[in-house]
């Protein structure tokens, strides 16, 4: 990969895809740049500059728009004006009320944000929440973003979904299926590589060199020896003895009632679950408002806020940015260490790169 | 006039004595209860020597109980004489409340190995008692953290089986169950939510029809029949609403269900309830904690908790009479 993350003017801005027109994406984008700027790096956002203006209005947010034709000028225009890469809907939005004719620049927005980060013009991607019911009726294929990112992202790429807030980071290892399906779908191979790629996440993104991955059990106490189901036993444990053979510090299978608490989340970087709600529970318990979601794995860095559209909300001004901006923040974290990994190995292999 | 509790020693070689001496040396108790502690005064000797207090030793009485001859204490050992030990205190207290000679029982932590080898063919010492008092309604676990209870459809069942064993008619009377101890507790209307099984409480029947099929006619019957009664709520975000105070109770569908979220919420300091029995019961939610027994260090959070539903309990139970 080439080297593209820091210039000699600073680092790159960070662009910002709609997501559901109908939900709250917009507003929360708004909301962060009105209450957050200064503390954010520079973002553009892709959307329709004269809704946008039209929204802010509405609610009563007083945020200048300016529309922008090349991501670079976001860096000059962020203190003053939210930065918009200007783009257009087919169908009027009505808030709340999703429409399938607007799936297209949808997901064009989304090839744009991926396209950009690509081609070195923007650090990383921060995705608004889509709806994908909308999505796939209009004959979206992919389960969700993370999917789509993937292939955006090329062949080879196995995206790893991992929440995290300053006190706790989770990696479900099965995400939206119904509950009876999530133990068939879990083996030690896929163990392994979720950990595996947590672990390389960890310490290429996060800065945690030799991370520590506790994995979860599956069945109440872990199975108790067998007592309460035998997948401790015969899959959960022999990934990890797998992942400590690659060198990963991993320990577990933990018994998934008693490894949440402040003390136990002392012993790890990251808690590898085994469903959905095993990794969901804990961390809106900790931290309802400030989660993320991060997507390790892609070549690019790509974050998102940890909630859907909001359309009960949408429009209302109501909505909490605190996810969104959480999730700007770490993007650029990220893009900030990847890129100084990347010019220290660029020095090491050409001069002045 | 304050209820009569009785408090019992657990399991004697883990933490159970220390613990119990910890409340003892706690004078709030006096207030709101009578105390006697029932076992074998040297084992309460060994807890109040561990914390090295003798504080109100006048305002609590001894019931000497020696079921067990020649029993020693070997800490942080499961024993099969502690383990009958631990039985015929259950036995006899909770009988003695059925028989109106005390009014509720609080006991501290209990060795499940420790009552096997002592000859518990049970497979809790819930049902253990429930025996005991020739009691054959519908009981269960209830754990309780601060305002919140929660009580479960499914327990230590492996998840793979959870689903299987989702019926109405279970979540209904899980839900009815939880209702009627919260009134036992002295809750006038419990607000009782019920959570999902699946993600995002099956997303409209994209991730399972448990929701549709199951628990939501549930709800509804429970509703019908005057229950407050809400759900199913995506178990994400059901016990940030029931820690905001939205909620009384939780029905969870699975072990860890409730058990990340209390845990998480409050490790070490919940309750549980055996809700359900002719007698109010109730113990702290951790174990014997066998790594720490003796040292004086374990937190008595979980006990002074355990104490005061159990007074509540038995007032309402006193009310009723």
């Amino acid at each position: 990969m080439i080297s593209h993350g820091a210039t000699s003017h600073g680092a790159l801005p960070v662009v910002i895809t709609p997501g559901e027109p109908a939900g709250i994406g917009a507003e929360i984008t708004l909301a962060a740049w009105a209450d957050h700027r200064s503390e954010l790096p520079a973002f553009a956002l892709i959307e329709d500059p004269s809704r946008l203006t039209a929204l802010a209005k509405t609610l009563g947010i007083a945020v200048p728009v300016v529309t922008i034709d090349d991501i670079a000028q976001a860096t000059a225009h962020f203190a003053d004006a939210l930065p918009v890469l200007a783009t257009e809907y087919t169908a009027p939005i009505k808030a709340g009320h999703p429409d399938p004719a607007n799936a297209a620049t949808v997901i064009a927005a989304i090839e744009q944000a991926v396209a950009l980060v690509q081609s070195g013009k923007a650090a990383a991607v921060v995705t608004n929440p889509i709806q994908k019911s909308s999505l796939h009726a209009a004959g979206f294929k992919h389960p969700g973003h993370t999917e789509f990112l993937a292939e955006l992202a090329g062949p080879g790429v196995q995206p790893v979904m991992m929440l995290a807030c300053p006190e706790l980071r989770v990696v479900p290892a099965t995400i939206h299926v119904a509950l009876t399906e999530a133990p068939r779908l879990l083996s030690r191979e896929l163990i392994v590589e979720l950990g595996r790629i947590t672990a390389e996440g960890l310490a290429r993104d996060f800065a945690i060199p030799n991370p520590r991955i506790a994995v979860a059990g599956l069945n109440p106490h872990a199975g108790e020896e067998g007592g309460m189901g035998r997948e401790e036993i015969d899959m959960i444990r022999p990934a990890v003895e797998d992942l400590k053979k690659l060198g990963i510090d991993a320990f577990g299978p933990e018994p998934p009632d008693t490894m949440f608490h402040a003390e136990a989340r002392a012993r790890y970087d990251a808690a590898l679950c085994m469903y959905h709600d095993q990794a969901l529970i804990p961390i809106k318990t900790v931290d309802f408002w400030g989660g993320i979601n991060v997507t390790l794995g892609l070549p690019f860095v790509r974050t998102s806020p940890d909630h859907g559209t909001g359309l009960a909300i949408a429009g209302t001004g109501t909505a909490d940015c605190r996810s969104l901006v959480a999730a700007i923040g770490q993007a650029a974290r990220m893009a900030a260490r990847r890129a100084a990994a990347d010019l220290n190995a660029g020095a090491n292999s050409k001069a002045g790169a | 006039m304050k209820p009569r509790i009785t408090l019992l020693l657990g399991d004697r070689n883990g933490i159970g004595p220390e613990l119990a001496a910890k409340l003892l040396a706690d004078d709030s108790v006096y207030e709101k209860a009578e105390i006697e502690v029932m076992g074998d005064p040297a084992v309460l000797a060994e807890g109040l020597a561990v914390i090295g207090s003798n504080a109100n030793q006048n305002r609590y009485r001894v019931t000497e109980f020696l079921p067990v001859d020649g029993i020693q204490t070997t800490r942080a050992k499961e024993t099969a004489e502690a383990g009958a030990e631990m039985l015929a205190c259950l036995s006899h207290a909770a009988k003695r409340v059925a028989a109106g000679e005390a009014d509720g029982v609080v006991f501290a932590p209990l060795n499940k190995q420790a009552m096997h080898m002592g000859g518990l063919v049970h497979d809790d010492e819930m049902r253990f008692i429930a025996n005991e008092l020739g009691y054959t309604g519908a009981f269960g676990e209830l754990n309780v953290l601060d305002k919140l209870w929660t009580t479960r459809v499914t327990s230590h069942v492996p998840l793979k089986d959870v689903a299987a064993n989702i019926t109405s008619e279970a979540v209904l009377v899980s839900t009815r169950f939880a209702d009627e101890t919260l009134r036992a507790a002295g809750f006038e209307k419990p607000r009782v939510a019920v959570a999902a099984l699946n993600p995002h409480a099956g997303d409209g029947g994209n991730f399972g029809r448990e929701e549709i099929d199951i628990i939501a006619p549930a709800v509804e019957k429970a509703r019908a029949e005057g229950l407050e009664v809400e759900g199913p709520y995506p178990s994400d975000t059901v016990f940030v609403r029931a820690q905001r105070g939205q909620h009384d109770a939780v029905v969870t569908m699975y072990h860890d269900q409730g058990q990340i979220a209390m845990k998480l919420m409050g490790f070490g300091q919940g309750v549980t309830v055996l809700g359900g029995l002719p007698v109010p019961i109730t113990t702290c939610g951790h174990g014997t904690g066998y790594d720490i027994a003796g040292q004086g260090i374990a937190t008595e959070k979980a006990i002074q908790n355990a104490f005061a539903i159990c007074v509540d309990m038995a007032r309402s139970r006193l009310a009723a009479v």
